[in-house]
């Protein structure tokens, strides 16, 4: 039996350490864990335990955000693997892929105040996302080959392409406003 | 696992002993509080038998304080003196008041404070202390109905609230004598009144429009569990706002252009009035009394549903935006519960109903159902349920940065994170010999820091000098399961402690607050140290007790016969201080209690911890090959 704390995010949730994961399966398991930690089950057990509880649900928390999302699980895997991914600046990354991103940021910028752009805005959400689907299919391999420069720059992309979902999001929210009044 | 408390001989804590404990709805217009009795969860009643406390407090010049009903009736006649809607002035700041204060009849005095204080006839008074005075009237009610003192209160406040409303609210409890169990979002609350009543499972959508604010949280329940996936909402939209809409309206119809504080509070009562009345009536009189002549108009629905419109838009942008974070198509939400009484407004439910195309829940009544749900998660904090599988995770609403160069807001934890929380940040100097450095903390979801509300400054002070660049300083942010949040701070390469000073921007003082406390008691001095007294010895009991239960259940699994006499030891003395010893001594015993169980306890929580995983290990291999 160790001690959670030393334990990584994986090890919590009784997972393999692997890209691949079932977010269902991940969060009976939270939910489970939750039940056991959480600090309302301590209310009455005295300052001591409550702190310990609201450290352990703290990091019980950070995993289940950190896994659940593929984003932020390939950047752990990676330092996981030991690469110094703090320095973004090293890497090196397909100079079409930062074609298409300066494209598609100008595009987004022009549908924000188009109240006509919603159908637009739902197309490249579509685009952005299957082409999302291919990257997390190539770390997902990258990574499993351990051929972790080139897993370091899908996870560069899927970094550029989630914050053109969110930005997309965003537009789309903004456009539903302004026609609903 | 929830720990079995069981008395040791001789000590007063029975062990079957129901622990009185209450869901107190703090509302901006009305305020409720509940308990749950034989196993139900019901309001407790006024005298005259009336559920609802109007949360309005009256100051008159011979200093005496009237809650209520009562004092809502004074509102008209002595508004400047009538405090109404306090609640908007939760966590504010003097500052902001040019805003929020606008429509409020009331003078702030000019002060050194950053928290604003209203002139009464009474005395100046500060939002948290008008809190109070509602919190005492309902603690009142309960110890009244109940026969006892009261071991706790869950303490709902709405999603949105930030830190410093929270903080305000807590603070509000301390000055009123209520132990603070929990601070409970409203939507959670509510959908644990509906839920624990249906056993539900599924995605429900909770929209809450009460007086002065607007909620809605998107919520997973799952065989008692209730995931909140994300809130949103506006902490200064409510129904007060129709009022004013009907208001304003009115003004235009009657050519008012000049208002005093009396005809101020004669039209939002009359427009109230209308709004109240044509939840059933198609149309309604309205009559006001200026200069001694009387006036009236007629105010149709149909001109009433055109004046709420654009409000009502804006609380449906939040739950677009609301179910966007939580990546949920409106399809997919099997419920939508109604709270708030402004939720009454029909073209507020057909709205609702056309938005999310289902007919929203309303069998609880809106106005109970936030203080009952309280009750509910109260009675088990309490530890009368023992076996109630109950457990709400929540999130925080609004995103935590901090400032960085050029006045942006550089996001630490965002809204939406589950809570508890806490994320770690290092920082370093950037001068040769620097030995402090200044932090200001801010929430909110835009980018530049003005932008945001300012929560707190701090300066961490006692960094070793050292060459500019070469301090390690790890600040970590702990956000409570209230939604709380705490700093501290270490120079890593030192292992020096930097003191923490947080310096609330809009909240009070420590020292403020103490000062209220003793202000607020007759015989200041001993009763606060008896005061101190007894809730160390509170401590104590729990402490002794907690850690017998689990002694009796596993001590003799997971100690060695050491660790146990040292347990034994501190336990025997922290029973004697206790009797016999001064508040500060019974600390240090509790203190050193805990300190001789840290390993156990750690070993217990990794032990529970253990045994729940235990039941995945065979799933695991089943469906991980499933990629998502």
């Amino acid at each position: 039996m160790s001690d959670l704390f030393s334990k990584n995010y994986f090890e919590i949730f009784n997972l393999p350490v692997g890209f691949d994961l079932d977010v269902e399966q991940l969060s009976v398991v939270y939910r489970d864990l939750q039940k056991e930690i959480h600090p309302d089950r301590f209310a009455n057990a005295g300052e001591q335990q409550s702190r310990l509880a609201v450290q352990m649900t703290s990091l019980v928390n950070q995993a289940f955000d950190t896994l659940k999302s593929p984003v932020t699980r390939a950047h752990y895997l990676l330092q996981l693997a030991g690469l110094d991914i703090d320095h973004e600046q090293d890497t090196t990354i397909d100079p079409m892929f930062l074609m298409e991103q300066i494209e598609l940021r100008e595009e987004i910028e022009s549908l924000r105040f188009n109240k006509d752009a919603l159908a637009e805005v739902e197309r490249l959400l579509k685009y952005v996302k299957d082409l999302m689907a291919v990257v997390m299919l190539e770390f997902s391999q990258a990574y499993q080959q351990q051929s972790f420069d080139k897993a370091h720059e899908l996870s560069r992309k899927m970094q550029f392409l989630n914050k053109n979902i969110q930005e997309l999001d965003d537009v789309a929210v903004a456009i539903e406003d302004e026609l609903l009044g | 696992m929830a720990l079995i408390q069981i008395a040791e001989p001789g000590q007063s804590t029975a062990p079957h002993q129901h622990r009185l404990a209450v869901g107190i709805d703090l509302g901006t217009t009305n305020s409720l509080v509940a308990t749950v009795r034989s196993g139900k969860a019901n309001t407790l009643t006024d005298q005259e038998g009336r559920a609802i406390l109007p949360s309005v407090v009256h100051y008159a010049d011979d200093k005496t304080i009237v809650v209520g009903h009562k004092a809502r009736e004074l509102a008209v006649s002595d508004p400047h003196n009538t405090i109404v809607s306090v609640k908007r002035l939760m966590g504010r700041a003097a500052k902001d008041l040019k805003v929020l204060a606008e429509h409020m009849p009331y003078q702030f005095a000019e002060h050194d404070s950053v928290v604003p204080r209203i002139k009464t006839a009474g005395g100046e008074v500060s939002a948290v202390e008008v809190s109070a005075e509602i919190l005492k009237s309902l603690k009142d009610r309960a110890e009244k109905t109940l026969g006892g003192d009261l071991t706790g209160a869950v303490i709902t406040v709405p999603a949105y609230f930030d830190d410093a409303q929270r903080q305000a609210t807590k603070d509000a409890a301390r000055l009123a004598g209520l132990n603070v169990l929990r601070l409970l979002n409203e939507p959670t609350a509510a959908a644990v009144a509906y839920g624990l009543d249906s056993g539900e499972e599924g995605v429900v959508a909770i929209y809450d429009l009460g007086g002065g604010t607007f909620d809605v949280s998107i919520l997973r329940l799952n065989k008692g569990v209730f995931e909140v996936l994300s809130t949103g909402g506006d902490s200064a939209l409510g129904g007060d706002d129709f009022d004013l809409a009907v208001a304003e309206w009115l003004m235009a119809e009657a050519g008012i252009t000049e208002l005093t504080a009396t005809l101020n509070r004669q039209i939002i009562s009359e427009a109230c009035r209308a709004k109240e009345a044509l939840t059933n009536a198609d149309s309604v009189t309205i009559s006001l009394q200026m200069n001694e002549q009387s006036w009236a108009t007629e105010l149709s629905k149909i001109k009433f549903n055109e004046l709420v419109d654009s409000l009502i838009s804006k609380t449906l942008a939040s739950c677009r935006r609301a179910l966007r974070d939580a990546g949920i198509d409106k399809e997919a939400i099997n419920n939508i519960v109604m709270v708030g009484g402004s939720t009454r407004v029909p073209a507020v439910r057909e709205r609702v109903a056309e938005f999310f195309n289902t007919e929203p829940l309303v069998n609880i009544d809106p106005d109970e159902v936030v203080a009952i749900g309280a009750s509910l998660q109260a009675d088990i904090l309490a530890g009368n349920n023992q076996d109630g599988d109950l457990l709400l995770l929540d999130v925080i609403p609004l995103s935590l940065g901090i400032e960085t160069m050029g006045g942006l807001s550089e996001k630490i934890i965002h809204r939406n994170t589950p809570i508890p929380v806490a994320r770690a940040q290092d920082f370093t100097t950037y001068k040769d010999g620097q030995t402090a450095l200044a932090v200001h903390v801010v929430q909110g979801e835009r980018e530049l820091v003005t932008d945001c509300r300012s929560l707190a400054r701090f300066e961490l002070r006692g960094i070793p000098p050292m060459v500019a660049g070469a301090a390690r300083i790890r600040v970590t942010y702990q956000v409570d399961a209230d939604g709380l949040l705490s700093v501290s701070s270490l120079e890593e390469s030192s292992g020096v402690e930097a003191a923490v000073t947080v310096k609330p921007s809009y909240g009070l003082s420590d020292n403020e607050i103490e000062t209220m406390l003793r202000d607020s008691m007759d015989h200041a001095q001993e009763d606060l140290q008896a005061r101190k007294l007894r809730e160390e010895q509170v401590e104590a009991d729990r402490v002794l007790v907690a850690i017998e239960a689990a002694l009796l259940a596993d001590g003799d699994r997971l100690l060695e016969a050491d660790e146990r006499r040292l347990i034994d030891q501190s336990r025997t003395q922290l029973a004697e201080v206790r009797q016999t010893g001064k508040a500060e001594e019974i600390k240090q015993a509790v203190k050193n209690l805990e300190k001789t169980c840290d390993a156990y306890i750690a070993r217990r929580m990794n032990q529970s911890i253990h045994e729940a995983m235990a039941g995945h290990k065979i799933d695991e291999y089943t469906t991980n090959k499933d990629a998502e």
